[in-house]
């Protein structure tokens, strides 16, 4: 059960890593149209 | 050229207001006010570093579907000088980066026009660029609250699953470390509004729903903490730290969600602010009159302002007598006269006669101010049931904090950290929030969703009384019928040709915006003839237009277009509405008009009926014509012949007989009434007076969306009671639940807020409107 003493600060730093590509996400504006992408099909070219 | 003084009945046709006020024709030299450098500055910013690039920001009227955003951006890219263009289905709005030299905002704007949709400048762009930041941020702070609180919880969980003495102690330590670091984020970061909020109110005295949250907030934080760190201090060793994450998460849900609405709504009554630059006649050195933007008028400049218009600058009338509407500016309902020499305030409405006036003070934006006022004014005025719920927040929070400080201090002796946690789940688990929510987020849905469908809501009480009328009247032309007539026959004095009278008529309507003498100018234009000059133009709301033409003989002299009582002739019958023209002489001319029933005007009034209201039709044409017009309608009692005066006359009786009723009308000859209905509608392409004094302004030409406004309301009052009744029995329950220490803060945050989403979420139920009945598009 050693192994949890790493794993446990390893998640920590995990959860920041997520926190920066959430980040880049929302600062990307992936989230500022959320419908144009599903009205794509609609259009030919 | 146009002798000085003499109001220039030749203005080009396209140039006539009316037909839709800020709406010009194709072509229109409107649409090249657009060139001036100032007017593009306010929508457009550069682009690259050469400096001849500009990004515009533009909104697409007509657009639909994908397709349409395709074909606009197909027409854009095939007009020299543009760059990009960029459109977006979802929001109607594109960006067009062009270069300047090559090509101007009107070419690529006429462009699109070409393709059937209409270009608007978005001058809300970077209002919505504003939003955009501020939505991220939230966004931002509402996912770092998410993670962080999934990723507590996990660390939290082992603690509550384990018997006691099954995990090592320092793994436990271990786990409230974690937890305490991924807390960090979420006080520092995502709690931030909830205490600048707090310390605002500290500072200015007074209490919100922020305090007693970030109050808790505060206290969860510090006493997890000292859990951690001293497990053996006086606040014992238990942590709180995933109640805390859980809490601030669910409330940044509900505020995120509000924040969604707000900006829905926001966009949606911005887009009354898409508009080509106001313009106003000015005299040029050579006497002509141009039409220039409103911006471009400078002090000393000679102006002509039409009925209908509004003053764009304090100044001093020079020719020509009117009446003023100040009412938006000094609250002066009965709209004043003036005449040469009299003053006129910037923003205030010219009503009745086409006046020249010498501009003395330039409002910086004027046109613009006076939009923000009417929002304001439409924002400030909150619905009764609001007042009432405000009223009882501020004493209850004040009565939260006072039993969370009993509860602790009751609690304190047994034990110092349950008695802080007690007290944090009162702070936490009252819900002022849904009590304040629940009218404006239901009344903000509704707006929001009306707005979508065409029907503008100016003041929002007037949703509240909106549910409550059970009468409506109509006025009759440009609301049941089209505002369109057409001439269908002249019947002339012996002499008199056509041409002739047509001219006289056509000078006297140009400046008039009444559908008839509209018509009027229209026939003459469409049969060539020119109008003649004419002095002393002077419009009788409801009744005619009087001027005087200089000369000797027939046809100059005094003259009046208009009722045959103003006309001073023998009123005779016919099919449809019918103007009459006289000089000293008396009787010169008849026109005959035809007049249209919208199609939908029977759907509308039968969906009326259905909804338990009664119709009413107040009109000032002849009792034949209206009531032909309320039959075929079906309106349950028609009155024709009414002056305006008689009209506010009926509807004061209505109401004084227990009736709540609201007005529809186009807004020239209803302007007072429209004001003195409960309710009111500007319906149709209503002069821009109309739209200055109605609650709601119908756009479009569809009926169908009054009777859908009535359904939208009677929704919406019910929603809101069922918001208040929720929010009210959630506090009369929760609270003493946590006083009693029944409540744990976790437990307390998502009761609260559960409670606020709940609010939110059935408001958002009117936001989903279902269209209007739609018969007839």
């Amino acid at each position: 059960m050693d192994i949890l003493y790493l794993l446990i600060p390893l998640s920590v730093v995990l959860v920041f890593f997520i926190l920066a590509a959430l980040w880049w996400a929302i600062y990307r504006g992936q989230f500022d149209d959320v419908e144009r992408e599903g009205e794509r099909i609609f259009e030919h070219d | 050229m146009q002798g000085a003084g003499v109001i220039s009945p030749l203005r080009p046709a396209a140039d006539r207001p009316g037909r839709e006020p800020s709406v010009p024709p194709h072509g229109d030299a409107t649409w090249r006010l657009l060139d001036e450098r100032d007017e593009w500055l306010e929508f457009s910013r550069p682009a690259g570093a050469q400096g001849s690039l500009w990004e515009s920001s533009v909104v697409f009227e007509g657009m639909h579907c994908a397709a349409c955003a395709v074909t606009i951006e197909q027409a854009l890219r095939a007009t020299p000088g543009v760059r990009e263009a960029d459109i977006s289905a979802a929001s109607h709005r594109g960006r067009v980066v062009w270069e300047e030299g090559v090509t101007r905002p009107s070419d690529w704007m006429q462009a699109v026009l070409r393709t059937g949709y209409r270009p608007l400048p978005a001058h809300d762009a970077f209002a919505s660029e504003r939003r955009q930041a501020e939505t991220r941020r939230m966004l931002w702070r509402l996912g770092v609250a998410g993670v962080c609180m999934m990723q507590v919880m996990m660390y939290a969980t082992p603690t509550y699953l384990a018997t006691p003495g099954e995990i090592e102690p320092d793994l436990i330590n271990l786990l409230r470390w974690a937890q305490w670091v991924l807390s960090i984020p979420v006080v520092l970061f995502s709690c931030q509004p909830f205490f600048r909020n707090a310390l605002l109110d500290l500072k200015l005295r007074r209490v919100s729903m922020d305090l007693p949250v970030a109050l808790g907030m505060l206290i969860t934080f510090v006493v997890s903490s000292l859990g951690t760190f001293e497990p053996d201090g006086l606040f014992g060793r238990e942590v709180y730290f995933d109640s805390l994450t859980m809490f601030v998460f669910f409330l940044l849900t509900g505020r995120w969600l509000e924040l969604r609405l707000r900006d829905r709504t926001a966009g949606a009554l911005e887009a009354l602010m898409h508009r080509l630059p106001d313009s106003v006649l000015r005299r040029t050195g050579a006497g002509d009159w141009e039409r220039v933007s409103v911006r471009r008028v400078r002090v000393a400049d000679v102006l002509q302002v039409l009925p209908g218009e509004v003053f764009p600058a304090d100044g001093t009338v020079l020719r020509g007598r009117t009446s003023a509407d100040e009412a938006l500016l000094t609250g002066e309902s009965t709209p004043l006269s003036r005449g040469e020499g009299e003053q006129v305030i910037a923003g205030s409405h010219n009503l009745t006669a086409p006046v020249e006036m010498r501009v003395e003070q330039v409002g910086q934006d004027t046109r613009y101010a006076q939009i923000v006022a009417l929002m304001a004014q439409a924002s400030t005025s909150k619905p009764q049931i609001a007042l009432l719920a405000d009223r009882l927040a501020k004493p209850f929070l004040v009565f939260v904090l006072l039993a969370a400080g009993l509860a602790c201090a009751w609690w304190w002796s047994s034990d110092p950290g349950h008695a802080l946690m007690i007290a944090v789940a009162i702070l936490v688990v009252t819900c002022p929030c849904a009590l304040s929510l629940a009218t404006p987020a239901a009344m903000l849905a509704s707006a929001g969703a009306l707005a979508r469908q065409g029907v503008l809501v100016r003041r929002l009480t007037a949703l509240e009384t909106l549910s409550t009328v059970d009468t409506v009247v109509f006025d009759k032309t440009g609301t049941l019928t089209r505002d369109a007539f057409v001439l269908e026959q002249v019947r002339l004095r012996d002499g008199v040709d056509r041409a002739q009278a047509l001219a006289l008529a056509a000078a006297l309507g140009q400046g008039s915006l009444h559908p008839v003498s509209r018509a009027l100018a229209q026939a003459a234009q469409d049969e060539g003839v020119d109008a003649v000059s004419v002095a002393d133009l002077q419009e009788v709301m409801g009744q005619g237009v009087a001027a005087r033409r200089d000369g000797a003989g027939a046809l100059h002299g005094p003259l009046r277009l208009g009722s045959a009582a103003f006309c001073g002739v023998r009123a005779m019958d016919g099919g449809g509405p019918v103007s009459h023209l006289s000089d000293a002489a008396g009787w010169v001319a008849s026109f005959e008009l035809r007049e249209d029933l919208r199609p939908d005007a029977r759907a509308a009034v039968q969906a009326l009926h259905a909804a338990g209201v009664r119709t009413r039709l107040l009109s000032g044409d002849r009792p034949e014509a209206v009531r032909r017009v309320g039959q075929l309608a079906g309106i349950d009692d028609v009155q024709g012949a009414c002056l305006p005066d008689d009209k506010l006359a009926r509807m004061r009786q209505a109401q004084a007989e227990g009736a709540t009723v609201a007005m529809v009308g186009d807004g020239l000859n209803d302007g007072p009434v429209l004001a003195g209905a409960d309710v009111s509608f500007a319906f149709g392409r209503a002069v821009p007076l109309a739209r200055a004094q109605a609650d709601f302004v119908v756009l479009g030409e569809r009926l169908a969306l009054i009777p859908g406004a009535f359904v939208q309301a009677r929704r919406t009052m019910r929603v809101v009671r069922q918001n208040l009744g929720w929010a009210v029995a959630y506090n009369v329950v929760g609270v003493p639940l946590a006083m009693a220490g029944w409540m744990s803060p976790w437990a307390a945050g998502l009761g609260m807020a559960c409670s606020s989403l709940l609010v939110v979420v059935n408001a958002l139920r009117l936001a989903s409107a279902r269209p209007a009945p739609d018969q007839v598009h």
